[in-house]
């Protein structure tokens, strides 16, 4: 969690927000968060589980290309 | 009931002194989804998350706490808008932080209260041409 806050910290184009997984279940249902963390970038779901800084960003970068 | 264990409480006393900045968390109050397994169905999850953060504000005088309904852009709710000198700048907790999450809202006010961006430099040079805004959600659970 606390890498996607730093992002957003270091960058004015990053929003980041933790979203409490059971008091949003339908939303979490909808994103296929069968484990925690789950990544979710600009609404479509990403990945599950913690990775390295620099697998975090490349991964959240990798978005923009789509 | 406090929120943290009395040790606990001192630790995070401590891990706030560290703030080199003012950080204004800003509780958003609006229609909340409905009932979660395990707590009452009428729980007010937007009453005990002011509460929350009125105990973690008290710990330290770098930082200040509001209510603000439905404030624009915010879908869920309740949400801790965490901001730096009183600045948005799109760092938030969606739902009620308790449990192993009241850490992730601790997490965010350390890391609001740094003058300085933490990132390695060389992930502060790929974040410089980034010309897309992006969303980032983490799903997490208090247990």
């Amino acid at each position: 969690m606390l890498l996607a806050y730093r992002l957003a910290l270091a960058s004015p184009r990053i929003r980041a927000a933790a979203v409490e997984a059971s008091e949003f279940r339908a939303l979490a249902d909808e994103m296929d968060v069968a484990a925690v963390p789950t990544i979710v970038v600009n609404g479509a779901p990403r990945w599950a589980g913690s990775v390295p800084e620099r697998v975090f960003l490349e991964r959240v970068l990798a978005a923009t290309s789509e | 009931m406090a929120i943290f264990r009395p040790e606990d409480e001192e630790q995070v006393r401590e891990i706030l002194a560290g703030l080199e900045r003012p950080v204004e968390l800003v509780v958003a109050l609006g229609p909340e989804e409905g009932p979660v397994p395990g707590l009452p169905p009428d729980f007010d999850f937007g009453a005990e998350t002011t509460r929350v953060v009125e105990e973690l504000c008290a710990l330290s005088g770098s930082l200040s706490t509001r209510v603000e309904q439905e404030p624009e852009g915010i879908g869920r709710f309740p949400a801790v808008l965490v901001r730096p000198e009183g600045r948005e700048v799109g760092v938030r907790y969606d739902g009620l932080p308790w449990g192993y999450e009241l850490g992730s809202l601790v997490g965010a006010v350390v890391e609001a209260g740094k003058r300085e961006p933490t990132l390695r430099p060389e992930s502060l040079a790929a974040l410089a041409g980034l010309d897309r805004d992006l969303a980032i959600d983490v799903f997490v659970t208090p247990t």
